[in-house]
């Protein structure tokens, strides 16, 4: 009857909080139930059920299929008119189990054309003054005659098939059903006005120069297969502006039509270099392939200029041939220096290359080509080793756009030759931002249309390692800097966003076209969650290993979000799900303080907690065993002369350890003197691991880090006790600001009235 | 009359602005009203560049933000830019701004500016027509901080001021 009496003692204090927490809500009404709504409950709600296309592992299934649309093209520009000629045959392999009644095809120039729908779904309303020329522009202006001419779509045969355009989508339909394993050959004739992209701030087109020569960079410039997949279908979401590509792998043979004063990069390998080359090009670009320090120039910057004079009558053909590319992109002008250097990626010579007009010197010549070099090292040391023959940065006023194996890149000189640190690290950064962008999305190769965040948000996450490993392999072209200014990656770099009116966010899982604040939402706030895990939550190892094996397993595939997030945790071992639920499916903030501290002694007199405790269960003291009591300071059982006090001087605890702990073990035990229940908070909705430290008496200080998991069964505050033989003077949460806590005033103990950034300002000013 | 000719080129196609990296014309203006001190605090962010575009459009293609050849004229026309475009109203009254200063940080320029003598705070209107002279697509957001709550506005060029009454 002792023993049962003691034992439920001993019960009741060990769950002392918990009952106390009961006591509470059995005054109130009862309430009624509820779901599971743990933030640490597993995705099965979310995550669609694994199949034999995508397994749970997030690997591609035994079933998995990809689509393939091979191309063959001839291309014309005509310069003089700014149009664009195009023939192309496209041979399409249904890889699928399924038998597909029609083809969809995607006209993205339509974007532009007289009649595009992309304005009539951007609310506006009336201005009580406009400018004259806002004026002209919204109420009077001819829109641009931009947009595929369809001139004939046929068949292998040469037999007219039947079309209908939907906007920017076109379907094709076939004789007859297309069965699995079956091939399609079908042809499309078109043609284009070329637009101004440095006016229309398109992804493609033409810069005019001051002397009347153009630079065009052409992308999105042929109809182009949907993707067919497990997942939707054909790729059905209309091209409205913002959201990028979906787009099949295939093989690419194009033939590309210039004025021949020309030179033209691309996608692909040149097959008739001896033809469009002069000798001394030739020259150089042998002595490219075998510099690995610094680019060779191949066209310079006087031959460039010499060749801007003359407007060439005659054409070249250049040649280029790809090999599992899911689009095609070329720039050509008779303005372009250009430049290469070899690059070693495992054991193989990648060539790094820049083309640009003048405009771009000084800054182009000096790092362009490096900074080329320097991200595929960086990326194929996240992911893989890039597999194309070659990475070309083209500069393009304005843009950041990406294609494979050539992207454009803003960042020009003031016109006197000089630049800003800003325009040059504006440059850099949208280099290996765009060069990035090879691995995700062009081989890794996801759905841009409907998750922004999977190419922009991963890249833009290696974009920030890339960049810091340039600031470390070249030290001197970011001097006097002594790492590499990045823009986004580091946490607290994102809190002004996750800080924002609730009213102007959505989680990014949301499609990127619906979302408020596209830069944050679909770059920056993917890129800085997964430098979290890496740095924070997973650590490095754990990290970089899932990392590349997602890479790896979809290499040259079609990813889905689930499949990012299952691989994340099946290679690492680190149950996730609540940080991708907080982080991409909510807009859910972090935001963690120390709401309390309170300060212990230890006695073996009994406290008033547990003479209560016996009172109401009609107990003694001798009933028990030897106890050892907490008192809190201040309280009514607290003496002044606990403080001086040591465990020596608590008599239960003493006899105990003569008689249980062998005297030779005696002299090992810790000696703890000061007591510390601290209570955690968390009015943030993501539970983010505590990362607390403690600072001591003597100076020194520790942190310890609590697994987010500490919050699983109370969401609002836990407490940690902590037993020290030195007094705590100071408790600060993430220190580092590691975790993109939103609000860090309630972040220290003993609470420290900060000085605002404002005020901190202000104050400045002053002193000066 | 070369920024009209942008101006108008740049309204024909305000819809295919979307390119990878930064092109986002976006600027962060942080409002907090601190009751006990009486004061509105503002802190605006803008991209060094976009503003220092226009004001080389507007005033002087010589300007220069942030770097060596910043002249004191240069900031002293960034300060009458932005004192231009934002305008503040508190309890439906006009309030006038005290500029207190700028600083940078790697591509936008923070500026500072205080609205003083502010006993109640009932309602805010703001108007900021920052870089919406040469950016269509310009959007500025307001974040207003108050001890009891977060509000924010998304101002653009048909809808340049918002109201948040505060009851």
């Amino acid at each position: 009857m002792k023993l049962v009496k003691y034992l439920s003692l001993v019960a009741l204090l060990l769950v002392a909080g918990m009952t106390f927490a009961q006591e509470d809500s059995t005054s109130q009404e009862r309430k009624p139930g509820h779901l599971n709504n743990n933030r640490f409950k597993q995705m099965y709600q979310e995550f669609s059920t694994p199949n034999m296309f995508r397994t749970a592992s997030g690997a591609p299934g035994p079933n998995y299929y990809q689509q393939q649309a091979d191309y063959k093209m001839d291309i014309e520009l005509d310069d003089k008119n700014t149009k664009l000629y195009g023939n192309e045959t496209i041979t399409y392999t249904n890889n699928s189990p399924d038998e597909l009644e029609y083809l969809w095809v995607q006209l993205d120039q339509n974007v532009r054309s007289k009649d595009t729908k992309s304005p009539l779904i951007e609310p506006s309303g009336a201005t009580p003054a406009d400018m004259a020329g806002s004026f002209v522009g919204k109420y009077m202006g001819a829109p641009f005659d931009g947009g595929f001419n369809i001139q004939e779509v046929k068949d292998a045969k040469g037999g007219d098939l039947p079309y209908t355009i939907n906007q920017t989508m076109m379907r094709v339909e076939m004789p007859k059903h297309l069965k699995p394993g079956e091939k399609f050959v079908f042809s499309i004739k078109w043609w284009y006005n070329v637009n101004n992209h440095v006016t229309d701030r398109a992804r493609s087109g033409y810069e005019l120069f001051d002397d009347g020569n153009r630079g065009y960079v052409i992308a999105q410039f042929y109809p182009r297969m949907a993707v067919y997949n497990d997942v939707e279908g054909w790729q059905n979401s209309q091209f409205w502006g913002r959201d990028e590509f979906a787009l099949p792998f295939g093989n690419f043979e194009v033939n590309i039509t210039v004025p021949a004063d020309h030179v033209l990069d691309g996608t692909g390998t040149l097959q008739n270099r001896k033809e469009v080359y002069s000798k001394e090009m030739m020259e150089r670009y042998e002595k490219a392939q075998k510099s690995y320090e610094k680019p060779v120039i191949i066209v310079s910057q006087a031959e460039a200029e010499a060749a801007s004079k003359g407007f060439a009558t005659g054409k070249k053909t250049w040649r280029l041939k790809a090999d599992m590319v899911r689009d095609f992109g070329f720039a050509t002008s008779r303005r372009f220096i250009w430049d290469m250097m070899a690059v070693k990626i495992g054991n193989k010579d990648v060539m790094a290359i820049s083309m640009y007009p003048p405009e771009g010197n000084p800054l182009w010549e000096d790092y362009s080509t490096i900074v080329v070099a320097s991200t595929l090292k960086s990326y194929s040391r996240m992911t893989f080793d890039y597999p194309y023959p070659k990475a070309i940065s083209v500069h393009s006023k304005n843009q950041g756009m990406e294609y494979p194996m050539i992207c454009w890149n803003y960042g020009r000189p003031d016109a006197d030759g000089t630049y800003s640190e800003r325009t040059k690290y504006g440059m850099m950064s949208v280099i290996i931002h765009e060069v990035g962008h090879n691995f995700f999305p062009m081989i890794v190769n996801s759905d841009e249309r409907q998750w922004t965040w999977m190419d922009e948000g991963l890249n833009t996450f290696v974009q920030y390692v890339a960049e810091q490993d340039f600031g470390e392999w070249y030290p001197d072209a970011i001097s006097p800097n002594t790492s590499y200014p990045s823009r986004r990656g580091p946490a607290k770099n994102i809190i002004d966003y996750m800080a924002g009116d609730q009213d102007f966010m959505a989680p990014i899982m949301t499609k990127g076209l619906n979302t408020y604040n596209f830069g944050s939402n679909a770059y920056a706030k993917p890129a800085t969650g997964l430098n979290i895990l890496r740095e924070t939550i997973m650590g490095r190892d754990l990290f970089d290993y899932s990392f590349r094996t997602y890479a790896e397993r979809w290499m040259f595939k079609h990813p889905t979000p689930e499949d990012f997030f299952r691989t994340m945790e099946d290679a690492s071992a680190v149950d996730l799900d609540w940080f991708w639920r907080a982080w991409f499916y909510t807009t859910d903030y972090t935001d963690i303080g120390v709401k309390e501290v309170k300060k212990f002694y230890v006695t073996s007199k009994m406290n008033k907690e547990v003479r209560e405790m016996m009172a109401q269960r009609g107990m003694k003291e001798s009933d028990l065993p030897p106890l050892v009591y907490m008192v809190e300071e201040g309280s009514e059982d607290f003496e002044e002369s606990m403080r001086t006090a040591s465990l020596n001087d608590v008599s239960t605890l003493q006899e105990y350890i003569m008689d249980n702990v062998p005297a030779e073990e005696r002299a090992a035990l810790k000696n703890p003197k000061y007591f510390y229940e601290i209570t955690f908070e968390k009015p943030g909705g993501i539970p983010m691991p505590i990362i607390a430290e403690y600072t001591y008496s003597d100076g020194s200080s520790e942190r310890i880090t609590y697994p987010a998991e500490i919050w699983r069964k109370n969401d609002q505050s836990v407490g940690k006790i902590i037993a020290s033989d030195k007094e705590i003077t100071k408790i600060v949460v993430d220190p580092d600001e590691e975790t993109a806590d939103i609000d860090t005033t309630n972040n220290e103990w003993p609470k420290r009235k900060k000085l605002g950034e404002f005020n901190k300002f202000k104050e400045n000013v002053k002193g000066e | 009359m070369k920024f009209l000719k942008i101006a108008i080129l740049v309204l024909i196609f305000p819809l295919l602005s979307a390119s990878s990296a930064h092109k986002f014309y976006v600027s962060i203006t942080k409002v907090e009203y601190v009751a006990e001190k009486e004061s509105i605090q503002i802190i605006t962010q803008i991209f060094i560049d976009d503003v220092e575009k226009v004001l080389q459009e507007r005033y002087n293609s010589d300007i220069s933000l942030g770097t060596k050849k910043e002249t004191k004229e240069d900031a002293e026309v960034l300060k009458k830019y932005i004192l231009q475009k934002l305008k503040i109203k508190v309890n439906g009254k006009p309030v006038s701004l005290n500029y207190i200063g700028k600083e940078y940080e790697t591509d936008i320029v923070k500026s500072y500016i205080e609205v003083t003598g502010i006993k109640s705070f009932k309602s805010i209107e703001i108007e900021n027509q920052v870089l919406m002279d040469l950016y269509e697509e310009q959007q500025n957001i307001i974040h207003l901080k108050t001890k009891e709550s977060r509000r924010s506005l998304i101002l653009e060029r048909d809808n340049p001021k918002g109201v948040l009454n505060f009851d």
